[in-house]
Parts: C-alpha cells; structure tokens; sequence
C-alpha cells in the first residue's frame, strides 16, 4: 500500500467504479469495515512518511 | 520515515528569486554527501513572505530560512541537517526583530495573521492527494453528500461566508438561488480570473492547495444540484493550472470526481477553462460568454448566472478564495469554528497581496476586522526608508484610497464601502509621501480605459474623456473647472455603465478627489506637484545649507545635469535636468529637494 487509494488487502473494495462510503475517514482511521493491525500500520506508514509534526494529521 | 523535511517554496514568487535553483544546489549537496534519502524534500505552496524569498521551512524544527543563495546549501546542509543547529545566518533578519527571528512564533510578519484558507501552503505537498487528505480534506464533502442541498446552502449561509471575489454576497443565499432555479442541469464556475494589477491571493492558493477548491467546487455542486463545474483560470497561471490538472485526475482516480462519487447518488465533472487574461473576464457575465467560446463582453443582469449562466443553464459562479473557505465551514463543527473569527457582518478571514511601499511585501491571510495600521505597521513593517504613510489602495483599479486619516479602519466589506473603496479581491498597495495622488489615479484609469470592452458607451467613452483630462492635470494643463467635470461624468459612468467594470472604475479618481483634494487644486491651481511625480510641474533643487559635495548625485545623474566642487554644495543645471530622480534616490542627506518650478535655491518650498 504505497497510497491511500491502494487496497490495504482483499477485504478493502472502494475504487472509483465501487465507492465505499467510509472511504474519507477509512485513509486516516481505517481500516473502518474490518479489524486488523497490519492494515491499520500500512496507513499509518503512509502518513508517518510524510507527517510533518503531530499537529499536521487532522481527523 | 525521513529524518527532516524541508519545504521549498515552489510559488511563482520564489521560482522568479530562484527556488528552483536553491532545490537543485541543495540536492546535489544531499546527494554528493550520500544522504539524499534521508531528507523529503518538496516543492511547496507560498508562505506568503515573498520580500524575503527564497524560502525553505525544515519541519519539525520549524526554521524558516530566508533570501536563500545556492551556495548557502553547503552550510545548511552542514550545520542544520547534519549537525542539528540552526544557522542564524540565513534566518529572518529586520529592524522589527531584536534578534534573528526563528518562525511563526518570533517574525512579526507573521503575528497577526490566521492561516484557515492558506492552512495547507507551504505545509503539505501540493501535487498529493493523501497529503490533503491527512490535513482533512475531503472531509467535508462527504458530510455535505449525507446532507440535503438546502441545509448546506443554510449552514454557508449561517456561517457567515461571503463572496471574496469582489462584492461580498453572501454565498449561502447564491447557492440558494441556484438550488432552486428550476432544470435538471446546472454549472458551478470558479472565477479565477484574477485580473486586478498586482494581486496573487488566487494563484497562491491554487498553486499550494488545488483540492481546497476541487472540494468546495464539489460541495457547492452538491448544495446547487449541479453535476458539472469550470474553473476559469488565466493561462499565465501555468504553474496554477498544472496542479489543477493533477489534483483532478487524483480526485478522479480517489473516486472523488465522476459518477456515483463516495457511492452516494451524486456525480460531478471538472473542466478547466484557459483565458487569455482580460481584466473584463472576470466580470462574471463576461467570464460565462467566454467559457461558451464567446468574446468575453458582459450582458446586462437580471437574469443573473443562477437563472441563466453558462450555456443558459442555472449556474453559480464563486471566487477562488471563497470556494477555498468552505470546506471549513461545511465539516463537522466548522461553521461555528468560522464564525469566531473577523466582524459581524464579515466572518472569517482575507488573503490580501501587500505591495508598493511597505517593507514586507507578500502573501497575508488576516481576520476581517484587524486595521488597516495593523496590516502596514504590524505585519507590514511599516513603511519602506522609513518615509511617511500617505494612503493605501484597497481592492484594485475597482477600489478606493484609503488616507492616513482613517489608518484606525477596520478592514471589513461595510467599513470600506463606506470609505469609498471596495475589500475587491484583496489587492492592498501601500503608497508614501512621494505617491502623487493625481498620478495614482491616472494609473488606474488609464488600466481600466484599456481593458473596457467598448460595449457600452458609458464606460468606452468616458473612461476615454476622464482619462484625457487627468493627464492633462498632470502635465499642467489642468483647468479649475475640470474636478467638477471629473466628478459629474464618474458619477455618470458609475450609474449607467453596463457592468462592475465602468461602474467602480471611476472610485480610485473619486476617493482620491474626496481625501486629496487640496493635491489636485496644487497641480491644476499652482502648478505644483509636491510628490515630484508629474514632471512638469516640480523641480529638484538643491538644499545649499545641508548638502556636503560628497558627490554622490553627481555620479547618480545620467545627464550631467549636476555641478560642483567636492566638500562645496552642489548646484542643478535646470535645463539639462529630465527629473529621473536619480539623485534624490541617492542622496544621504536628504537635500535634494522638490520644488515649484522656478523657485531660487534658498527659498526652499
Ligand atoms: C471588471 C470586473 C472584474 C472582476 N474580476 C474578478 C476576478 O478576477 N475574480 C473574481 O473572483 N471576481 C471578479 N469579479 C467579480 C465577479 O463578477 C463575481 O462577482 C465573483 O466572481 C463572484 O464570486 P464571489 O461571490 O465568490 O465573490 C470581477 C468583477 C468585475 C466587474
Ligand atoms: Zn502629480
């Protein structure tokens, strides 16, 4: 997962043909339809690359 | 994870002082020295201090370094990023600092400004959509798409937003219209013309957070019911309009444009539409016949865009900044967030471009309300050489001057409609004692007298006729009747001109005849221009007492039209003299003096 749009695994659906509602909220706080700590770390990679400071994540 | 990032300043400002340049040095030293991975290095939006560019901020430090040279990157390199200190050297240095001056919490420039539309410049990567994302984006459109398309106009409404690209309507009320003008297609436009001289708020925003208007545009689509929108972007604007490019195709590729977008029964297209940089395009009539590959000339309103806009379709048309404020307002608490800030009747906050005379020039987003000697003195530094505030321009070729009298007024739309200006799209030119007031308002005129259509004859012919006789004022050959007839064909133009182009153009003439009366009596009276501008009617003159013979007018003046022993005062050969002004710029002691012409040396003014 090198960007938000990028599946975390299977389980993650949202393209632009099969939009998830949940997908906003999904980038930062997810995963949101399933539980699993690898996932959530892939984002969390994500952001920790580019996250200037911890005032710069807005949720 | 990168140990530091370090955001260059890749707006038009600093690109034209060198930024690209100072990333390449900076990258080649990182590289040289092996290290090049562990620094993200980003082209970034504006921190508006353009005065001092160019411009790198290290984040987390915080350290904004200044007026940057590629062979500083060495030392920075060395010393910061390495050694971890701060090379004070390349710090923010004035004589409003004690000590050199760190970031936001230290610099003045910075002090009293609140950053909610420029919240992204400078702080995130313009060409990334997940940056955005982090910062919230998108947020708010989501709660708009869960929301009916009249509660969004409502809570735009409540919140307090008005327009930012010139008359201040509320924006709630103009998405209201559009909602419910009847028809199953409907447009949503940004007008990011920008044609006033001198004004950037707009590009600057584009450039450093293009999907703070992809959002808003896609809220407004929602609040409106339309599935379409154009951004109408002058084709100077390259930079602009290549971020936009690429924020589209991202907010495409996320699912954020299209159909079915989030998978809520809601689709919108993007466009971008290229003008060729007329002031008149702008006018919002003018700017719907353009996109429609029409000449860009106005029409008479009613029916206005929201009945009939672009392709005779409801449309409504916002401004850049506007668009930008909200998806503040529309996420989870954000309208009761925005309306803390700026007046009762002007909420949130303004970019405004600071130029001309002011030591700080650049980018400044304030709250509505602060005063105008906050913006000169405090964030502004005052005025450049320390020579004396006369006036300022607020709000471009549309606006009014603004005279040291009234420097306690609140910049808000109602307090500067009653001066006789206009808040217009943020320009702010700040002019010393050695602005002519007559010759400020030619300037104007003569823009505006360029850029009129030539549709109506209000605005061809008598923007032509006033034009003609301030120049005659200002070559001497004013005539006591003319303010009179100035003012008797402004206030005709203002009433009966086809659109905001002819009628605000006549305000720069008729503020500066309001506050500066006396001025143009002196040129057309006494012959007398007490600024030296308008060269026929001064002459320079040199103080006998005061000055030194240290010679340096002497080398300043290409004409040779200065004479005189060195440690003896010098004398102005008067025929030879073209008035350039060189030596005045050059003279330490403030002798060179601006006379009537024809007054002998002792007599002074
Ligand atoms: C001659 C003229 C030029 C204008 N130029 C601009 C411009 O460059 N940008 C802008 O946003 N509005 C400009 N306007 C105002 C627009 O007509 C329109 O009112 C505005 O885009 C509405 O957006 P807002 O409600 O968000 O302010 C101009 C108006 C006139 C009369
Ligand atoms: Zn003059």
């Amino acid at each position: 997962m090198e960007k938000f749009i990028d599946p975390c695994c299977e389980k993650c659906t949202h393209t632009k043909d099969t939009p998830c509602k949940d997908f906003v909220e999904c980038c930062v706080e997810g995963p949101i339809c399933h539980e699993n700590q690898e996932c959530a770390d892939k984002r969390k990679a994500i952001i920790e690359k580019v996250a200037l400071d911890e005032k710069f994540v807005i949720s | 994870m990168y140990e530091k990032h370090i955001m260059i300043c890749g707006a038009t400002g600093c690109l034209s002082s060198g930024s690209n340049q100072i990333a390449e040095a900076l990258t080649e030293e990182l590289e040289s020295r092996g290290i090049r991975d562990k620094y993200r290095l980003v082209m970034g939006g504006c921190p508006g201090f353009c005065e001092v560019g160019p411009i790198i901020v290290i984040f987390p430090d915080e350290v904004f370094y200044c007026r940057l040279k590629t062979k500083d990157m060495a030392e920075l390199v060395e010393q910061h990023l390495i050694g971890g200190e701060i090379v004070e050297r390349l710090l923010y240095k004035g004589p409003d600092v004690d000590a050199p001056a760190r970031f936001y919490d230290s610099i003045p420039f910075y002090s009293k400004q609140r950053f909610n539309v420029l919240r992204n410049s400078g702080v995130i990567d313009p060409e990334s959509i997940d940056e955005y994302i982090m910062r919230g984006g998108y947020r708010a459109l989501k709660r708009a798409l869960e929301m009916d398309s009249q509660a969004i106009c409502d809570e735009v409404k409540d919140a307090g937003l008005r327009g930012r690209g010139g008359a201040g309507f509320p924006t709630g009320m103009k998405w209201g219209f559009t909602n419910k003008a009847p028809g199953p297609k409907k447009y949503i436009v940004c007008n990011a013309d920008e044609g006033d001289p001198g004004a950037f708020m707009d590009r600057s925003i584009l450039e450093g957070d293009p999907h703070a208007i992809l959002e808003g545009m896609l809220i407004a689509g929602k609040a409106c019911g339309a599935d379409e929108g154009y951004i109408y972007c002058r084709a100077e604007y390259p930079l602009a309009i290549k971020r936009l490019r690429t924020a589209i195709e991202q907010a495409k590729e996320y699912g954020f444009l299209g159909n079915n977008i989030l998978g809520y029964d809601f689709n919108f297209k993007m466009n971008i539409k290229e003008g060729a940089g007329a002031f008149v395009c702008g006018e919002e009539t003018a700017l719907l016949a353009s996109i429609e590959g029409k000449r860009g000339m106005p029409r008479p309103r009613p029916p206005f865009p929201a009945q009939v806009g672009v392709f005779g379709k409801p449309t409504t048309i916002n401004n850049v900044e506007t668009f930008a404020n909200v998806p503040l307002i529309v996420r989870e608490g954000g309208a009761e967030e925005f309306k803390k800030v700026g007046t009762e009747g002007s909420k949130g906050t303004k970019v405004f471009a600071l130029a001309g005379k002011v030591r700080n020039t650049g980018l400044v987003e304030v709250p509505m309300g602060i005063t105008i000697e906050e913006i000169i003195f405090d964030v502004g530094g005052g005025i450049q050489g320390g020579r004396e505030f006369k006036a300022v321009q607020a709000g471009g070729p549309s606006g009014g001057c603004i005279p040291q009298d009234l420097i306690n007024l609140p910049i808000d739309y109602d307090s500067l409609t009653q001066a006789g200006a206009i808040m217009g799209s943020g320009g702010l030119v700040v002019m010393d004692d050695r602005t002519c007031m007559v010759d400020l308002a030619k300037y104007f005129l003569s823009f505006t007298q360029k850029e009129s259509c030539g549709k109506c004859t209000p605005c061809r012919e008598g923007t032509k006729r006033m034009l003609e006789i301030l120049e005659r004022i200002t070559e001497g050959e004013g005539k006591p009747e003319d303010l009179d007839t100035l003012d008797s064909l402004a206030h005709s133009i203002k009433d009966s001109a086809l659109c905001g182009l002819g009628q605000t153009c006549p305000n720069p003439v008729l503020t500066t005849i309001r506050y500066f009366r006396n001025e143009y009596e002196e040129h057309i009276n006494e012959d007398y221009c007490q600024s030296g501008i308008c060269k026929p009617l001064f002459q320079y003159l040199i103080d006998q007492d005061n000055c030194t013979g240290c010679r340096a007018c002497v080398r300043a003046c290409p004409v040779e039209a200065i004479e005189g022993e060195k440690k003896e005062p010098h004398e102005i050969i008067q025929d030879l003299c073209t008035r350039c002004g060189s030596c005045i710029e050059k003279c330490r002691q403030d002798c060179i003096l601006i006379t009537r012409v024809g007054s002998e040396a002792d007599v002074g003014n």
